[in-house]
């Protein structure tokens, strides 16, 4: 059973896959009660392991279980190891793990970890884990009076709610994609921003699935080029594709008539509003004064109870420290240079890769960049806050597994889901 | 008792919802222990109702004031009580078990409701920094401002805002300041000057929340919320759930109050006091007031009428949040609270057939 289980975590993310295998190590899950002890033992155990995978393993592709979904895998292997008697002991030994993984994810750990983290969470927030991992423990426990007490009948049916709960939420995506496709017309051209799985594959199965043609203009999406990775997986299936800056949401809506505006979301708020990549705020502003329609495509797992009244209001993610923001006049650049991509075009396609190892492409070729590269004294503060959060005014349709939803209708499916 | 109550009533010495709905409560506890229904009666509770409770609010919805929706659901509440006591219980024991329902409607739903409410929309105040502006008087707001300084220690600015001719906030400016918060307070006209400049929230209390999401709430608050929408600052409504409200209503003048009239003619705000206003027209202190109130003979005026509302209606886009004991909503979502609220109804769906 325990070769099952190990076979079963190398599906998942090696720093998920350790986290699940030392929590199950750590002392409190042997010890019949529970104790609420932070003890740091996970991390630190963590950090070295996921120091040696990633400096076994080459950068690779993302993911290909998201990050909230792995997280819950995770909790249904703490519900199979823990030794709680009771419910209430089964909720703490779950709601420490939790913790520990929203911790992790928020402080990014110790110096050796900080370049994996990054690469896991990729400049993103905590708050998909953190709701996913709220609503796994609500769900799972909720109606635990029905259950009956004897710890071995009610782990059981637990596993198998969890497991039920599992299986809903990777099958998500191919729900949202099939409601919301239909949406995309022949002929339309559509707007996204950021990087975003389920947008993907909302745009794919539209084009791949039911055969449509239409457009899509992708925000190139700095800091991390999110846009212009996208913009490969359109491309590949055949769609037409532009890539633009971010700055030029604006004219392109108007000069293109773009005909509706799909993102993904980070996490989904009880007034129905999104928190997502920085720059979504701006273009659902933008969509609704120039009268196109905004959609937001997300699992039900990201929705939570935060309530933020405004962008002032926003918890606190990542720090707005600019880490990961360097200033490169590719304007310059492209002019300049022998390889001459991009100059005079109006397009402007960044191939920056992941991590900053590019691919065979211009960029890389080129190997001096310095010139271009802007350099600013300490003494100028730079600010690189990673999310934004749109209120619910500014978006016409969700398009969620639980079906497509008005931005009201989210509160009363919280109120659902937390009862 | 029903009498003392209703002279309260009338003479807007009892103001505010959760004000009015305890003290009906209270008077209808003192009714109940000193009541024994007739011993030919078949049914004690049929008594009860029809010869105590019913006479009684309908004395003080209709002679005293209209009752305002915190009343009409408590009421609805303990006729529900009496409704469901046991027909072959000893009145000695049905009158413990009400006047236990009774205590337990307070405690929960309006006590430990404010309690949560506080701690939800403390939340939102932020450690420091936060100008807070409130208008009127309210029991929520007061309560959840108070919290946030003297339990959790935040620093914050108030500006309080008060309109004629109740000028409740006069009251909210004592209660704060007397708590060590720094306030600052204007009248109603003063409001635009303000908002656009330092105002980072305004919390507002509520008489009632309509199924729509739209607040009803003491006159001057429509503005207030409008305003600070068209400022772009987020306005958050404490109200318990109990205060929810089946109606629709889509502006103000429906189902409105009328307050007296004269309190609009009176222009010297010093002599706005209940008692004072009472006494002041009965004993000769009429020849001050032809000197300053222009207004004095407006009865006599045959084109003139003075209208002196007593609520407005805040439309449900002006509201940010509503923050109630299961924590913050988005008005929308009233409706939704509604229906969790009363299960039984949901049995009778359009859509049964279907699956």
């Amino acid at each position: 059973q325990q070769q099952q289980q190990q076979h079963h975590e190398q599906n998942l993310h090696p720093v998920i896959a350790d986290l699940c295998y030392h929590l199950s190590r750590t002392s409190k899950f042997s010890s019949a009660s529970h104790n609420a002890a932070q003890d740091h033992h996970p991390v630190n155990a963590v950090a070295n392991a996921v120091a040696n995978a990633h400096n076994a393993t080459p950068p690779s592709k993302r993911p290909a279980l998201p990050l909230p979904v792995a997280a819950i895998r995770v909790l249904l292997n703490v519900i199979r190891r823990s030794r709680a008697e009771t419910m209430m002991g089964l909720q703490a030994d779950l709601r420490d793990a939790s913790d520990v993984m929203i911790d992790f994810a928020k402080r990014g750990g110790p110096v050796p970890v900080a370049a994996a983290t990054k690469y896991l969470l990729a400049n993103r927030s905590h708050i998909a884990l953190s709701s996913s991992c709220e609503l796994f423990l609500n769900h799972v426990t909720r109606s635990s009076s029905h259950l009956e007490t004897t710890t071995p009948n009610f782990r059981s049916q637990l596993l198998e709610r969890g497991t039920r709960f599992v299986e809903f939420s990777l099958s998500s995506r191919d729900r949202i994609s099939s409601v919301a496709s239909p949406f995309v017309r022949e002929g339309t051209t559509v707007l996204t921003h950021g990087r975003s799985k389920v947008v993907e594959a909302v745009l794919l199965r539209a084009a791949r699935v039911e055969k449509k043609r239409f457009n899509v203009i992708v925000l190139e999406g700095r800091p991390d080029a999110g846009g212009a990775k996208t913009a490969k997986a359109y491309d590949a299936a055949g769609i037409p594709t532009t890539v633009v800056l971010d700055a030029a949401m604006g004219y392109v809506m108007e000069k293109v008539k773009v005909d509706m505006v799909l993102v993904g979301a980070e996490g989904v708020v009880e007034n129905g509003g999104v928190v997502n990549k920085i720059g979504t705020f701006a273009l659902g502003v933008l969509a609704k004064e120039l009268g196109v329609p905004f959609y937001v495509a997300a699992e039900s797992y990201k929705f939570t109870r935060l309530y933020p009244l405004n962008n002032a209001d926003l918890p606190e993610m990542g720090k707005l420290d600019g880490g990961g923001l360097a200033f490169l006049d590719t304007l310059s650049w492209s002019v300049n240079s022998s390889s001459g991509a991009g100059s005079g075009r109006e397009e402007k396609k960044t191939e920056v890769g992941e991590e900053g190892v590019g691919k065979a492409g211009s960029l890389k070729a080129c190997a001096d960049l310095s010139p271009y590269v802007v350099d600013l004294a300490p003494s100028v503060s730079v600010g690189n806050p990673p999310c934004d959060f749109t209120p619910a005014k500014y978006i016409t349709l969700l398009f969620t597994d639980l079906g497509v939803l008005t931005p009201s209708a989210v509160s009363d499916e919280l109120i659902r889901l937390y009862q | 008792a029903i009498l003392t109550l209703g002279h309260l009533y009338q003479t807007h010495s009892l103001l505010g919802g959760n004000t009015r709905c305890r003290a009906m409560l209270q008077s209808f506890s003192i009714l109940l222990k000193s009541y024994t229904p007739p011993p030919s009666s078949r049914d004690f509770r049929h008594d009860v109702d029809h010869a105590l409770l019913k006479p009684a609010f309908q004395y003080w919805t209709t002679l005293c004031r209209p009752h305002s929706v915190s009343m009409g659901n408590a009421f609805s509440f303990l006729k529900l009580a009496v409704a469901n006591l046991d027909r072959d219980l000893a009145w000695a024991e049905a009158r413990e078990l009400l006047l236990e329902s009774m205590e337990a409607y307070v405690t929960e739903r309006i006590e430990y409701a404010g309690k949560a409410i506080s701690r939800h929309a403390g939340s939102k105040i932020q450690d420091s920094g936060d100008v807070i502006l409130v208008f009127g008087k309210s029991e929520v707001v007061n309560r959840l401002l108070l919290d946030a300084a003297l339990v959790d220690k935040k620093k914050f600015r108030v500006i309080v805002v008060d309109a004629r001719p109740l000028l409740e906030g006069r009251d909210t400016l004592q209660i704060l300041s007397r708590a060590g918060i720094s306030c600052t307070y204007v009248l109603l006209n003063a409001l635009s000057y303000l908002m656009m400049r330092e105002v980072t929230k305004v919390f507002l209390g509520a008489s009632a929340l309509m199924s729509n999401g739209s607040v009803l709430s003491r006159i001057g608050t429509a503005c207030v919320a409008l305003l600070a929408n068209s400022n772009h600052i987020p306005v958050l409504v404490g109200c318990e759930t109990y205060k929810i409200c089946n109606r629709v209503q889509l502006e103000s003048i429906t189902g409105n109050e009328l307050g007296d009239a004269d309190e609009v003619a009176c222009a010297d705000c010093a002599r706005i006091n209940p008692s004072n206003r009472w006494g002041g027209f009965m004993s000769g202190a009429e020849d001050e007031k032809k000197e300053t109130d222009v207004l004095t003979d407006w009865k006599q005026q045959e084109n003139l009428k003075l209208l002196n509302l007593m609520y407005d209606l805040t439309p449900s886009d002006f509201v940010t949040g509503i923050v109630t004991e299961v924590g913050i909503l988005p008005p929308t979502s009233v409706a939704v609270l509604l229906r969790e609220m009363s299960p039984q109804e949901n049995n009778e769906s359009a859509f049964k057939g279907t699956d």
